[in-house]
């Protein structure tokens, strides 16, 4: 059985500034649904081209549910739930997943848990007994529990307080949502991953951990109606949960909004011997039509060799950066559109980003140009035929829809969106970003 | 879990029944001097074409030279500037990227199958016809060793390029096929030019997939790319490298972790026909969670996050190593570890589930090599270059069932054996006393290694 059909719209001949892209009809996925009594969603997709299948389970939940004092719960509360349940107990499902040629891992955003498996078409059933038992029935044993505090805190060494790049993401994340829940960084602080209790992680995994607030992707050589009995048997008695919905209804998307006014400037020292920078702007909440705009800006600007941020700082007689990139990212209830890199030695960063914030709103008159948008949909049809690749790619390009627009269909509004955003459109919503304030964060170690 | 190992030994048939209709794809062609290997894959429109050059690193004048040749062909042409071939790339949604080792080096295109003619077309004459402006070149050079001095960012990659050189001392591999500070500043438009016509006149195989018309490339390559294949190797004296097994500590300032590195350099007659032994050693040591250093490492007492092991080979020359990483406190203990658990593989103290399970695991997950066209490409590459036949790829899994806990203790015995492993540590300078209660510390600049 074929999985997705691809019409060729752009096949009819090389691309051309003129050539309209119709991204929208170049991908058809054909998915099965199922929804339980308790609130369980699970997509279904079969490939059967080799005897293996992917599984990603969603929950919705992320550090933007988190408060003070527990900052970092829902990453930690992620590594808890390889360390075993009622039914497979301590350390076991590592190696049943492993020992049947699987592989496992997981990763907490802001918005949302993950957990994948990538497995032989074999372990279907034993698979999604595993993912049942540990959604309702998690150990949080003691031991494994305090063992695991150490790791994650190794995590954030590695991850931020030893790496220059790391240590920046997280200072511009804080200050361009300072007094927000986005705010918080999704790892957590030292002291909440070293005393957050037991207790205190048993009351989330059950707010959080239910059918309700969960959705389940598959993706491979699977028999669908034999999927749909074993999720029906093995989720099906499974008990909602009674306050996740208050508490996604308690998140207001204006608690959301940073309410800072003025341009700020950021200096951090850290050990990178040449300045790293990230200027940042806050922008709209995933799905917002504005959002796929910035994302074309983004592209324009700060993407690939030609990118105008990379002909202005990058590929010039004497180099003002040695990298430089801009990215939009939409989180669920808000936004922030960034342009970083490393500058080369020597340079002044303030004099540099008062030249920089010129250039960016110098280029909403110079650079949007229709052939520039049509570049960045090749590119964008490029990548997704890349990221679908996999059972893994598709089954995450999927869910990520189901938990943030509710609905996996949404992507054809999306690559809709993508079509018809215009010249005009970009240049407005690069003037509207770029005559933001904005946040600028530096590492230095020339920095005080 | 017994049963679960039971189970993947009797889907040995089925698993061969669908590697064999794999390799069945793999089709062998010439165009002219080109070597050609080609699968027909239609999922997408969209092409992959992997350039492999029997020329590496190993032939270059200096270090980094064969790498600026790929890297500033797209600097211009007597025809196009830097930034029209930018935007052209761009423009086609064109991935170029460029890999040099010691032994091959590989230029690869990926795109959409409509634009393949023009595109490649394009890369042919960046091949024929790459200027090298002096303009565009000291801007790269620029660029390049501001990079290098940043390498103190990532305390990982700066102990990976220490240890690297420390094991390979005193071997031609030793050098860095990247470059480095002083290399940078050797380059010139003479010097890319005369390594551009090097490589076009290296053997090469072309490793193409994509949908039935990406074959059209044969037209347009043997049209205009100007390659041919008369250049022959010169003969690569292969020494022994100088390393002691001693410690060796990169003090980073205000490290609250270090990162660390221990293993070897390996030759080809030790490795000769025991590839997948080493591979299922280096699985059994750091292949996933259930594996030997994450469990000892991060299970069982929280000193990581995560640990690796490889074995890994061109055709001459290899490396074993161990790759992990934990706070400076407990960096002796996290090496101590280690150094047990060799101890232990080697002394054949193995458990028997635990082989098993790691038996399970590899033949189970083998169907993934498949998943991904590119990934099976590139794979048949390097078995290529290596004088392998595609029939071990086949076998791999009957391979691996028929391995022993012996023939595990006996790898890790010849891999890694303890008292000849070099460790590279990167952390803070606190380390030299705690480290010396294990061996020798000696304190190395990481600035000398850039």
């Amino acid at each position: 059985m074929r999985i997705w059909f691809l019409s060729f719209a752009l096949l009819l001949g090389c691309s051309t500034v003129k050539e309209t892209a119709t991204l929208s009809k170049s991908i058809n996925i054909d998915v099965e649904e199922l929804k339980l009594e308790n609130g369980l969603v699970a997509l279904i997709v079969r490939n059967s081209k080799l005897p293996i299948f992917s599984i990603q389970t969603f929950y919705n939940v992320g550090s933007k549910n988190e408060v003070p004092g527990i900052t970092g719960a829902s990453h930690l509360l992620e590594h808890m739930m390889f360390k075993g349940a009622k039914k497979y107990g301590k350390n076991k499902i590592d190696f049943i997943i492993e020992g049947s040629g699987g592989s496992t891992n997981a990763y907490t955003t802001n918005d949302m848990t993950v957990y994948y498996e990538n497995m032989p078409s074999s372990e279907l059933e034993q698979i999604l007994d595993i993912e049942a038992d540990r959604m309702e029935n998690l150990l949080l044993d003691n031991e494994d529990f305090n063992k695991e505090r150490d790791v994650v805190l190794e995590e954030r060494k590695m991850r931020y307080e030893n790496s220059p790049k790391g240590q920046i993401y997280i200072e511009m994340m804080s200050a361009i949502f300072k007094g927000t829940p986005y705010g918080r960084s999704v790892i957590g602080e030292i002291q909440d991953i070293k005393n957050v209790s037991r207790d205190q992680m048993y009351q989330y995994f059950k707010r959080f951990y239910a059918p309700n607030n969960a959705k389940i992707i598959l993706v491979g050589d699977i028999d669908i109606t034999k999927a749909k009995d074993l999720i029906k048997e093995k989720f099906g008695k499974i008990s909602s949960s009674p306050t996740v919905e208050k508490a996604h209804k308690e998140l207001k998307e204006s608690d959301f909004i940073p309410n800072w006014k003025e341009s700020q400037i950021i200096s951090r020292k850290g050990e990178s011997p040449n300045p790293l920078f990230m200027l940042g702007f806050t922008t709209y909440k995933s799905g917002h039509p504005k959002g796929y705009g910035l994302d074309v800006l983004a592209s324009i600007i700060g993407s690939g060799k030609s990118a105008s941020l990379v002909k202005q700082y990058v590929l010039i007689e004497k180099p003002i950066a040695s990298s430089i990139y801009a990215s939009h990212q939409s989180l669920e209830k808000t936004g922030f559109f960034s342009v970083g890199g490393e500058l080369i030695k020597g340079i002044n960063l303030k004099e540099f980003r008062d030249d920089l914030v010129k250039k960016l709103i110098s280029f909403c008159e110079t650079e949007i140009t229709a052939k520039n948008i049509q570049k960045v949909k090749n590119n964008y049809l490029a990548l997704l035929y890349s990221g679908l690749d996999t059972n893994s790619g598709l089954a995450g390009f999927l869910g990520e829809r189901q938990v943030v627009f509710g609905d996996w269909r949404f992507y054809k509004s999306e690559l809709d969106i993508f079509d018809k955003v215009s010249e005009q459109e970009v240049k407005g919503l690069c003037r509207e970003t770029f005559s933001r304030p904005s946040v600028l964060v530096s590492v230095w170690n020339k920095n005080k | 879990m017994r049963n679960k190992i039971i189970f993947a030994l009797i889907l040995f048939k089925s698993i061969s029944a669908f590697s064999a209709s794999f390799l069945n794809n793999v089709k062998r062609d010439k165009w002219g001097d080109l070597e050609v290997v080609w699968i027909e894959d239609d999922k997408f429109p969209r092409y992959n074409a992997i350039i492999y050059f029997q020329d590496g690193a190993l032939n270059e004048e200096f270090s980094g030279l064969t790498q600026a040749s790929f890297e500033q062909m797209s600097s211009g042409t007597s025809k196009d500037s830097q930034e029209e071939l930018a935007e052209y790339f761009d423009f086609y949604a064109t991935k170029l990227r460029r890999a040099v080792t010691h032994e091959y080096s590989t230029y690869s295109i990926q795109g959409l199958t409509k634009d393949i003619v023009p595109v490649v077309t394009k890369v042919c004459e960046m091949f024929k016809d790459a200027q090298f402006p002096e303009v565009e070149l000291k801007s790269y050079v620029s660029r390049s060793k501001n990079q290098i001095k940043s390498i103190v960012n990532s305390h990982s990659t700066l102990a990976d390029r220490v240890f690297r050189e420390v094991t390979l001392t005193g071997t031609p591999f030793a050098k860095s096929a990247e470059g480095t500070l002083e290399s940078f500043d050797k380059l010139d438009s003479v010097k890319l030019k005369k390594r551009l016509n090097e490589l076009n006149k290296a053997r090469k195989v072309l490793y193409l997939s994509g949908p039935a018309e990406a074959y059209k490339l044969k037209e347009v390559i043997s049209k205009n790319c100007p390659w041919s294949s008369e250049k022959s190797l010169k003969k690569i004296e292969l020494t022994k490298p100088e390393t002691q097994s001693a410690i060796y500590l990169v003090p980073v300032n205000g490290a609250n972790q270090a990162q660390i590195r221990i293993g070897r350099y390996v030759t080809a007659n030790e490795i000769l026909g025991k590839n997948d032994s080493y591979g299922f050693l280096a699985g059994f040591l750091g292949g996933g969670f259930t594996s030997k250093l994450i469990q000892e490492l991060r299970v069982k007492r929280g000193l990581t996050y995560s640990a690796g092991a490889y074995v890994s080979m061109q055709r001459d020359y290899g490396r074993a190593g161990i790759m992990t990483f934990s706070k400076t406190e407990t960096t002796p203990e996290a090496i101590t570890i280690v150094r047990d658990i060799f101890t232990d593989l080697s002394a054949n103290k193995i458990d028997l589930q635990e082989f098993k399970h790691q038996q399970g695991h590899q033949i189970g997950s083998f169907a993934f090599a498949f998943e991904e066209t590119n990934a099976f490409l590139t794979q048949i590459m390097i078995y290529d270059h290596q004088n392998r036949s595609l029939s071990e790829l086949e076998k791999y899994p009957q391979i691996i069932a028929a391995l022993t806990p012996e023939a595990l203790s006996q790898a890790s015995l010849e891999a890694f054996p303890w008292e000849r492993l070099t460790i590279v540590v990167v952390g803070d300078k606190s380390l030299e006393k705690t480290l010396s209660r294990i061996r020798p510390v000696k304190i190395l600049d990481y600035k000398k290694f850039l």
